[in-house]
């Protein structure tokens, strides 16, 4: 398989301006350039703002959050969306590190969820540390919902390309190989071969998550070239729980992916990423979980973590998955949140798995009290806390965008606090 | 509910998630945000099959069990199903 | 090895609250529950550990007697135990106050201890050090409580330590912090301690233990009053009584006397957990009103209890949707329903 390289260009400013320009660590967004990104019949209006680490402003009603990349004039990114999935594979990727494209507004059933620059919920979110265009958007008069998601979805990825575009003629900062999985046979030199299945929330409209341009709804398990999956085949229009949510971003940047190909070649061998559906009935459930499992083993994998995106009803799928895979004998870790209340005493878990090892990214009902802040992007008011965007306010963590990463992307955690008990020792 | 001595059919679809929090008496339903429905059924099939989801549940309340039970609701499309439950 | 139980006055057949005061106390071998409990040790340990006697106090004066506990532990030792089992005191306060003390002490000066209470139970913070398994709400779960506390009392005497999957519980707190490295990661590094042979490494404890003893069914549904009860979030058009779409903090409860079916456009569920078009479109779908009224006409259900009781699942804890749980069995008792049908999205 051809091998695809990360040429990473560092961002450090962002700011919006009349052209679009890359130039020493800092990218200025031309406003013209995000209009014509954003051209469709379902929009009325588009506003990009800036929004950096640090700012005192609050991201209200997030919806999808997209890196900036491109393979330059060739093309290349976003297969199934922006250019045919029979493309040419390998090459060069070029990365706006430290940058993010986001829409923030009102979309139904976008279950409403916030980022702060600042203060204590700014250590919570990814999207916190990244320097952020933020796309503020005005459905045309008519427009269905649907359509509106459809333009914003597209535009983002479109404004995502031409944005990294701008970085193509740049030296990088840096170049990286991307880690290709060990496929089922190679030798590994005794090291365990480790893979990953990620399971994608499938709800319907609103709530899907497509794979090539399509929703994953109705799909068997698949195994998928991560490479493709840096090159965005897995794009989110999932607007649930937003603190289990995993956008865009976190699929061109696996965080699993990362730290098993970090690993590479040293500890473990990566074996390969699985693609999942959520479905909405427990017997498609069970049927994909056997199924992927199945795919696991027939990849040679070892050993696999799981990943899930959404509350209680994710947390069967990932538990059906543990089950299966520990029962033939595969460990399996799954990143589970905790639900035990604001207070934490109560039992952590609904429904978790029979067999297997978690690891807990944070209790969603703890509270978190934000600070005022100076400006709000995506909305006038909060209306989890029937506040002005503004205001000081108390949320659940469960408010704050992808803070209980349930692909893994986040420093949160919980833990007994009795001292001497030693059930917890994985940190 | 069980606790204070009522006998509660519990109809869902996610029957595992039930299973595991203990619920004693479970009935399959239709799908997870329509446990008593099936939109791809035509109307009067889609009322025929909650009226014998509803039956079943309380068949369900009237059966003495043991532990965590998952009863089955013949669907509509396989009548031989229905006839063998019938039997 | 030799154990000692210890039981409040009530379960060990000594009487009621008129006898709540009574004094410490040691009777020979098992008693009450401590019966199936030795039967059961002695199955699970190949007859290697027996209840030699039980210590017995009044509730009351457990509770509120200065140098009790240590006067309880004093009885304890003079029977030689060499293991302490408390309760099951399930949700009784004072009851499982003395147990978590006891067991508290009993760790303390190193004599291996378990209490058994219900997780709700407030003696649950008196336990100190020691380990706390999980009982039912009422004696209505004996047999399973007595069950996990057997095989719990086997573990910790082979000298292994207690953890979520033996029932325990604790009143400890599990809240997030920032920690150095992402789950990602830490995923990956407990991949690595599997292969390194630790079978058990986990950063939640596995295991859940909420046994619910079945109610016994009712003789036919044809003479049963019978109530329809959703967590789905159905609420009237409108949500006039701003039902949460999430992290339910309550219950409510509608009206369907005389109603026959739950017409669209006039119900709808706010649930944020699930797609709501289709049971918006016929709520029916998602509280079977439509279906139950018809059997109730031809009276294969004897009648059906005339308000619905509501809340929504979607990300509410399981402590709250227990109390849920116990607050709607109490008002459905009191209005003398029978049986219940739940539905769950």
């Amino acid at each position: 398989m051809p091998d695809l390289e990360r040429f990473v260009h560092h961002v450090d400013a962002v700011e919006i301006g009349e052209t679009t320009r890359y130039r020493r660590q800092r990218l200025v967004v031309g406003r013209d350039d995000v209009t014509d990104a954003f051209a469709d019949p379902a929009l009325a209006t588009v506003r990009p703002h800036a929004a950096s680490p640090g700012d005192r402003v609050r991201i209200v009603k997030p919806l999808d959050v997209v890196e900036p990349r491109s393979r330059g004039p060739e093309g290349g990114t976003f297969p199934g969306w922006l250019v045919p999935v029979n493309r040419p594979r390998g090459g060069r990727t070029h990365v706006l590190r430290g940058a993010a494209v986001l829409a923030a507004g009102f979309l139904p059933r976008n279950q409403e969820g916030l980022v702060d620059m600042s203060g204590p919920a700014a250590e919570l979110s990814p999207f916190a540390r990244t320097h952020n265009v933020v796309v503020e958007f005005d459905p045309a008069s008519g427009a269905s919902w649907a359509d509106v998601d459809a333009a914003v979805r597209r535009g983002l990825l479109r404004l995502a390309v031409h944005l990294a575009n701008a970085a193509a003629g740049a030296p990088a900062d840096a170049v990286e190989q991307v880690v290709g999985p060990h496929p089922a046979g190679e030798p590994t030199g005794g090291l365990p071969r480790v893979g990953v299945i990620t399971n994608l929330q499938t709800q319907g409209a609103f709530k899907d998550v497509f794979v090539y341009g399509r929703s994953m709804a109705g799909s068997l398990p698949t195994l998928i070239d991560p490479a493709e999956v840096e090159d965005g085949a897995v794009v989110s229009g999932q607007y649930g729980h937003p603190a289990l949510r995993n956008p865009t971003y976190l699929h061109q940047n696996h965080p699993v992916i990362a730290a098993l190909a970090a690993r590479d070649g040293t500890d473990l061998r990566f074996g390969g990423l699985v693609l999942c559906p959520e479905p909405v009935d427990q017997a498609s459930k069970e049927l994909v979980s056997e199924h992927a499992a199945w795919l696991c083993r027939a990849a040679g994998m070892d050993a696999v973590i799981v990943t899930k995106e959404g509350a209680g009803n994710a947390d069967n799928d990932l538990a059906l998955k543990a089950d299966a895979l520990e029962a033939a004998g595969v460990p399996v870790v799954a990143l589970y949140a905790e639900m035990s209340g604001p207070d934490g005493t109560g039992p952590p878990l609904v429904a978790g798995p029979r067999k297997g090892s978690l690891v807990s990214t944070g209790n969603y009902d703890q509270r978190v009290a934000l600070p005022a802040v100076e400006r709000a992007l995506g909305g006038a008011r909060l209306g989890i806390a029937d506040a002005p965007a503004e205001a000081a306010v108390e949320v659940p963590v469960a408010a704050i965008l992808s803070a209980l990463s349930p692909i893994g992307a986040g420093r949160f955690s919980c833990a007994d606090i009795e001292p001497a008990d030693r059930r917890e020792g994985a940190a | 509910m069980e606790r204070a001595g009522i006998p509660t059919a519990v109809i869902t679809n996610l029957v595992s998630i039930a299973e595991q929090v203990g619920a004693p008496r479970i009935v399959r339903g239709g799908g997870i945000p329509y446990p008593a429905g099936d939109p791809e059924l035509k109307p009067d099939a889609e009322r025929a099959w909650r009226r014998r989801l509803v039956q079943r549940a309380l068949d369900v309340v009237a059966t003495p069990v043991e532990r965590p039970t998952v009863f089955e609701v013949p669907t509509t499309n396989k009548p031989e199903a229905t006839e063998a439950a019938r039997a | 090895m030799r154990v000692v139980h210890y039981l409040n006055q009530f379960y060990a057949g000594l009487g009621g609250e008129e006898a709540a005061s009574l004094e410490p106390r040691v009777v020979a071998g098992p008693v009450g529950p401590g019966r199936l409990l030795d039967q059961l040790l002695g199955e699970l340990s190949g007859g290697a550990h027996r209840i030699a006697a039980t210590v017995v106090c009044g509730d009351d004066h457990a509770a509120a007697t200065a140098g009790v506990t240590e006067r309880l532990l004093e009885l304890v030792r003079e029977q030689g135990a060499e293991l302490l089992l408390a309760g099951p005191a399930f949700g009784s306060g004072r009851y499982g106050l003395a147990c978590a003390r006891l067991a508290a002490a009993g760790t303390a000066a190193g004599l291996p201890s378990i209490a058994a209470m219900h997780p709700d139970n407030p003696g649950l913070g008196e336990a100190g050090r020691a380990p706390v398994v999980a009982a039912g709400a009422s004696a209505r779960e004996m047999r399973p409580t007595v069950a996990r506390l057997a095989a719990a009392a086997v573990r910790l005497a082979a000298g292994e330590e207690l953890t979520g999957s033996d029932g325990r519980v604790s009143r400890t707190v599990r809240l997030g912090r920032i920690v150095e490295r992402t789950g990602a990661e830490r995923a990956v590094a407990l991949v690595l301690r599997r292969f390194a042979g630790e079978t058990d490494v986990t950063e939640i404890p596995l295991g859940g233990f909420d046994a619910v003893d079945p109610a016994a069914p009712v003789d036919t549904p044809a003479g049963a009053l019978v109530a329809l009860l959703t967590e789905g979030a159905l609420v009237p058009a409108g949500n006039p009584d701003r039902l949460e779409s999430a992290r339910a903090t309550r219950w409510l409860r509608y009206d369907v006397a005389g109603l026959d079916t739950l017409a669209g456009g006039e119900w709808e569920s706010v649930d944020g957990g699930f797609a709501t078009t289709a049971a918006n479109a016929d709520p029916n779908r998602l509280v079977p009103l439509d279906a139950a009224r018809a059997l109730e006409r031809e009276g294969y259900l004897g009648r059906l209890h005339g308000e619905v009781l509501v809340t929504v699942g979607n990300g509410t804890t399981v402590a709250t949707a227990r109390r849920f749980g116990i607050e709607w069995g109490a008002r459905l008792r009191k209005a003398q329903v029978q049986a219940a049908i739940l539905t769950a999205t």
